[in-house]
């Protein structure tokens, strides 16, 4: 009996630690370097839930594809090819990879836009 | 009369033996799982040409509930940094890989500080995926 519990245990062990963890590496630039980087002009790409813009214009995702390819084929240097990706709050996890995997594809470095929290006090 | 000394045997009941390293590995289990992030709901995005971590030193978990987790035990957003420096230390740069697994429908005003408070901790990205199943036509 406790051989087969002994064997149970091992097995569930093995299943247990089959975890996925294949996935998509990436290099978000640090803060400081952003502001460095911030006088150069970079693109700004928009998620909303339903569309994505590229500098305030909105695109099909398939549009989207092709204009951000087109955009980044031009810039040379590494601080040209950051996209400052701006996401409403509702935009779901899947989007926005979807949309972060065809910038990085595109040969652009995404860096995120993210609205800060300030708390005024009205007296 | 001559009466015999009764010789005492000292034995190890090895009966018992198999109960114990079962209730050993019982504990070593749950040790093995309070640790791990095994036991958190999510469900991966989907993403293509994915790759194996070189390394994991830790691993963020956001799961259905919007609960961040860090290395399985839940954190505040504000503390993640703080806590995540702490684990990385000063290894070099290409083993500070971070695990990042989140549910496909967390919104971005979940996952976006984390993925700030990882790049303040000098953490390296590893959003964790499932390959796509759509095949693109020519």
């Amino acid at each position: 009996m406790n051989d087969i519990a002994f064997i149970l245990i091992v097995f569930f062990l093995v299943c247990a630690s089959v975890e996925p963890e294949d996935g998509r590496s990436q290099t978000i630039p640090s803060s400081e370097k952003n502001e460095e980087q911030s006088n150069a002009q970079s693109i700004e790409v928009g998620i909303t839930p339903s569309t994505v813009t590229i500098n305030g214009t909105p695109y099909q995702k398939e549009q989207f594809q092709e204009k951000i390819s087109q955009l980044l084929i031009q810039k040379e240097t590494e601080s040209e090819r950051i996209v400052v990706v701006k996401s409403q709050a509702d935009v779901s996890y899947k989007d926005w990879i979807a949309m972060t995997e065809i910038v990085e594809k595109s040969g652009g470095i995404v860096t995120l836009l993210l609205e800060e929290e300030q708390t005024i006090i009205v007296e | 009369m001559i009466l015999r000394r009764k010789k005492l045997e000292a034995t190890v009941p090895s009966m018992a033996m198999g109960d114990i390293a079962f209730l050993l590995l019982i504990f070593i289990v749950l040790l093995a799982r309070a640790r791990d992030d095994s036991h958190l709901v999510w469900q991966p995005a989907t993403g293509s040409e994915l790759v194996k971590p070189a390394n994991k030193n830790a691993s963020v978990v956001i799961d259905k509930m919007n609960i961040t987790y860090l290395n399985g035990r839940p954190i505040q957003n504000e503390n993640l940094s703080g806590q995540l420096s702490a684990l990385l230390g000063n290894l070099p740069p290409g083993s500070r890989t971070v695990l990042f697994k989140v549910h496909k429908d967390v919104v971005a005003e979940h996952f976006e500080p984390a993925i700030e408070s990882i790049s303040e901790a000098g953490g390296e990205l590893h959003h964790v995926l499932e390959p796509s199943t759509t095949t693109e036509t020519p």
